[in-house]
């Protein structure tokens, strides 16, 4: 965790610098009217910075390096996987359609990565893809996108 | 009587077929949101929230509302039978609620926790019905110095009270309120930290950042581990979950300080059902003639925090209803969909939508008596749904948080939104930062923003404004007041030694 802080807290100090100097530069401080677009960014930018800067110190000060945040091995490759599937599932959404990919996607996460066997994978995948049209598309009419197929 | 006539009018809008049929989904969905872990409240109503979206806003609010009351009830059931909290409002149940599974007691743990439950929700809801409108009355004497002061209270309270590090809390806060800057400046125009992308100039939209950070962050989170849970096997029919004239009699002083107790907490815009169950816990084991015997299954501490989440449930809703500031998490995304409806919360809400308002709080005294009969006779059924293996459940609620984001405005650059804040969400959880501070300040930003330069437009851009007029000054000074818990809980444990408890980051 000390690690982690210590980038965090370097990381957002300079988001904290960027985003005030950003407001001042770019946006209004204080208008004919009083305080305009880049007074409460402004400030909110000191604040963090404050607060990024007490995060960072604490962190160099602290001895304790803590327990790694992330997961190791089979854990790490899970979320690993799972997060590139939903990634590519998004990414593809507008060429596969949201209901071919509903299935593809569920045949990868629960054949390949679960190994459920077929008949179970194709159920689960089949028939959330079918709960998806019915609420979805027929009874909220959300025009999803569909693949070159039709579906 | 004002109220028995809004309240004839609201069962008239609640006992609609329609609206029946909402609330009976919401119970059950709720229920089983609640025992089911991994999924709380709040992941529930933000991953519900785009099915409402066509239907007129009393029937949206009455499931959402119905979600949110049924997940209290569910989560017991986790809790009790596999000792993993379902929720975080029951995490202290896990405590005497699984000691009493294990003596054989699960029946009399899960039927305390339902009547408990049923009491406390529904006298929640006459406090609810009696507190809000005369609160909202007040509350239109508001001027932007109030509104300000009310929104720094819920903001300081949420991050105050939860989480193991008060920095990272505000840190959190800080980022949210900032997401709320960016996209068009209604006084100037100005498209702020949009870097010309058209999608930005809008804004940071509310409901992909909480379907991600809630549906999806959660889900990231629990999929590094394909664990299979153990649930204790017992007899949960009808018979078994009647309490035993012992029983009643230890547990019915605790329920009510838990009702009572439970909806004062829920009413504090920022601190929700988790830390009313953490006080309730505490308060119980300190009247108690017998404290030695909680945590070995003593059934007041399963009475006492069980009733008192059901009442901050009810009680929570009184700030977004009156006031417009949310008093949880999951009420401040109830607070996004309120908005999203077109609906403009605050104390007018009474006065411009009474269906809207009375058709709520009617359909709340119909959801708990759902409940009851739920809970009491459908408990197996819930247990067999336990038995779904969580890898089959994960991705789909993955599909879920990709439809929902999706269907709000039909726009994948919605869905990349809350893919990013899911990973973000993910991040936050392990390293301790808050998402419930960063929704909620996302969702008062844009408020808050507008009463800060309205108030500094009144005082002539004096600062004194929160302090010279006494509502505000008390609204202020509270907020500075539990800004200071953390500092002064991290003194008092640095001089007595002793570490104070620490109510988890909630999902309530």
């Amino acid at each position: 965790m000390r690690s982690a802080d210590r980038i965090a807290g370097a990381a957002l100090l300079a988001a904290a610098v960027a985003f005030s100097v950003g407001a001042l530069k770019y946006y209004t401080y204080w208008g004919p009217t009083g305080p305009g677009s880049g007074f409460l960014p402004f400030w909110l930018g000191i604040v963090l910075a404050v607060l990024a800067g007490f995060l960072l110190v604490s962190a160099l000060g602290s001895r304790d390096a803590g327990a790694s945040w992330l997961p190791q091995g089979e854990g790490l490759k899970r979320l690993v996987v799972v997060l590139a599937v939903t990634t590519a599932f998004v990414a593809l959404l507008q060429v596969v359609g949201m209901m071919l990919g509903t299935v593809l996607f569920l045949v990868a996460l629960l054949r390949f990565l679960e190994g459920y066997r077929w008949v179970v994978t194709l159920g689960v995948a089949v028939a959330m893809a079918a709960v998806n049209y019915l609420v979805f598309t027929y009874w909220l009419r959300v025009p999803f996108p569909v693949s070159l197929l039709g579906f | 009587m004002d109220i028995l006539s809004n309240l004839v009018m609201g069962f008239s809008v609640a006992l609609t077929p329609f609206n029946l049929f909402m609330a009976m989904a919401g119970v059950s969905i709720g229920t089983l949101i609640g025992a089911l872990p991994g999924v709380g409240p709040v992941s529930g109503v933000a991953l519900l929230l785009p099915l409402t979206f066509g239907m007129d806003p009393t029937s949206g609010i009455i499931m959402l509302a119905a979600l949110y009351a049924g997940s209290m009830y569910g989560g017991t059931i986790t809790s009790v039978l596999i000792n993993t909290p379902g929720e975080s409002a029951s995490v202290v149940t896990c405590i005497d609620g699984y000691q009493m599974a294990l003596q054989g007691r699960a029946g009399p743990a899960l039927g305390v926790a339902t009547i408990g439950s049923f009491i406390a929700g529904t006298f929640g809801i006459v406090l609810l019905m009696v507190m809000s409108p005369a609160l909202a009355r007040w509350a239109l004497s508001f001027g932007p110095p109030e509104t300000f002061a009310l929104m720094l209270l819920g903001l300081t309270t949420v991050t105050g009270l939860t989480g193991e590090n008060a920095v990272k809390g505000y840190i959190s806060m800080v980022l949210g309120l900032m997401l709320a800057m960016v996209g068009f400046d209604i006084i100037s125009g100005d498209a702020r930290y949009a870097f010309g992308i058209p999608e930005m100039m809008d804004g940071v939209d509310f409901l992909p950042v909480a379907i991600g950070l809630f549906g999806m962050g959660e889900v990231l989170a629990g999929a590094e581990d394909a664990n299979d849970m153990r649930i204790l096997t017992g007899r949960y029919g009808l018979r078994d979950v009647m309490l035993s004239a012992s029983d009643w009699a230890r547990s019915r002083w605790a329920i009510v300080r838990g009702t009572v107790l439970g909806f004062f907490i829920g009413v504090l815009p920022g601190a929700g059902p988790t830390i009313a169950t953490f006080l309730s816990y505490s308060l119980e084991k300190k009247v108690s003639r017998h404290p030695e015997q909680f945590g070995k299954g003593a059934i007041e501490g399963v009475a006492g925090p069980e009733s008192a989440n059901n009442a901050a449930s009810a009680g929570a809703m009184v700030p977004m209803l009156t006031l417009g500031i949310p008093g949880s998490a999951t009420t401040a995304v109830m607070l996004g969909g309120l908005m999203m409806w077109g609906l403009r919360p605050g104390p007018l809400l009474f006065e411009k939508n009474p269906q809207f308002v009375w058709g709520l709080i009617a359909s709340q005294y119909i959801a708990n008596v759902m409940l009851l009969i739920l809970n009491i006779a459908f408990i197996p059924m819930f247990v067999r749904a336990l038995r779904i293996p969580y890898n089959i459940l994960m991705p789909l609620i993955i599909i879920f948080c990709i439809t929902g984001a999706y269907s709000q405005k039909n726009s994948v650059w919605d869905v990349g939104q809350m893919l990013v804040f899911g990973v973000a969400g993910y991040a936050m959880k392990k390293l301790g930062y808050s998402p419930a501070a960063m929704t909620l300040a996302l969702v008062l930003g844009p408020l808050a923003e507008r009463a800060l330069r309205q108030s500094l437009i009144l005082s002539d851009a004096g600062l004194g404004i929160f302090f010279l007029r006494p509502i505000a000054a008390v609204l202020t000074v509270a907020a500075l007041a539990a800004a200071a818990v953390p500092a002064a809980r991290a003194l008092w444990a640095a001089f007595s030694g002793v570490r104070p408890v620490v109510v988890p980051e909630s999902d309530d």
